[in-house]
């Protein structure tokens, strides 16, 4: 699932690694870093999800950015389209559900 | 920082990552985390705490090393290894054994069958064996020492073959995953 939401983030705009970590911070995804991003960005790099290039970033140290190629973008779409089948046929299980919690 | 970087060199070199891709993954790193440390974020918190399992898994999932088996599966060889390595030394002593002692002595005995009422011709290359029997069998002792030394070379071979892949495995070992 990761995996998704990093293409979703770099599909917004090319980013380079600690880029991608902050975008998804941003977004309350907190259990990202602790080196989980940059094995998955490999990954997606030899699988020919993404491109990659160099360039500066913002004055600093030129950087490693990375955008969705076109298998990129249809492994998004289909990724996007999976996911909210699933979510929506939990969320139908779920929504029935009334709990009583009983205090002492 | 600088720590961590150098122990992820000191793998990829350990690994056989091309320095050059190795070179390039560091810069990449270290302008994160420089990134990253002035915006209050630790090096544990971006990248982790064991440099080696990253260093690893970062090399594997980019097809620059083969994916390294799973801990559990790492732990599970050394178990087929030494039942392999057990059998060859059980085999050698045997052999070794035979040969020294001459006991026990494996025989090669040759079951020949005939019709009743059959008899071997004069000639026969067997003169010891009784003829016109319905059954005869011939001990050949005597052949049985080359399948001793077969047995002794093909023990040696195999000893060899499993200390090579004592080596290879105590070298492909990944971190974190004890030498038996």
């Amino acid at each position: 699932m990761l995996d998704l939401c990093l293409l979703a983030v770099m599909n917004e705009g090319p980013a380079y690694g600690y880029e991608m970590t902050k975008r998804l911070r941003e977004r309350g995804l907190a259990i990202v870093g602790e080196g989980s991003i940059y094995p998955l960005l490999g990954r997606l790099e030899r699988d020919g999800l993404v491109e990659t290039y160099r360039a500066p970033s913002n004055g600093g140290p030129e950087r490693k950015y990375y955008r969705p190629s076109d298998a990129g973008r249809l492994a998004l779409a289909m990724g996007v389209s999976e996911w909210r089948a699933a979510r929506d046929a939990v969320d139908a299980v779920l929504a029935s559900v009334k709990v009583e919690v009983l205090h002492d | 920082m600088t720590d961590f970087i150098d122990e992820c060199r000191r793998e990829w070199r350990r690994l056989g990552v091309p320095d050059t891709l190795a070179e390039e993954m560091a810069a990449d790193l270290a302008s994160d985390l420089a990134e990253a440390e002035g915006d209050g974020v630790s090096t544990e918190e971006l990248l982790g705490s064991d440099p080696r399992s990253f260093a690893a898994s970062l090399a594997a999932e980019r097809g620059v090393i083969p994916v390294s088996p799973s801990p559990r599966r790492a732990r599970r060889r050394p178990a087929v290894l030494v039942a392999f390595t057990a059998l060859a030394a059980l085999v050698l002593a045997f052999a070794a054994r035979a040969l020294l002692t001459g006991q026990p002595r494996a025989t090669l005995v040759t079951h020949l069958s005939g019709k009743p009422g059959h008899h071997l011709p004069a000639a026969s290359p067997f003169p010891f064996a009784p003829s016109g029997s319905v059954q005869r069998v011939f001990d050949l002792g005597n052949l049985s020492a080359p399948i001793e030394w077969i047995l002794l070379v093909f023990a040696i071979v195999a000893l060899g073959f499993a200390a090579w892949l004592w080596v290879t495995w105590s070298r492909s070992r990944p971190p974190g995953v004890p030498a038996a």
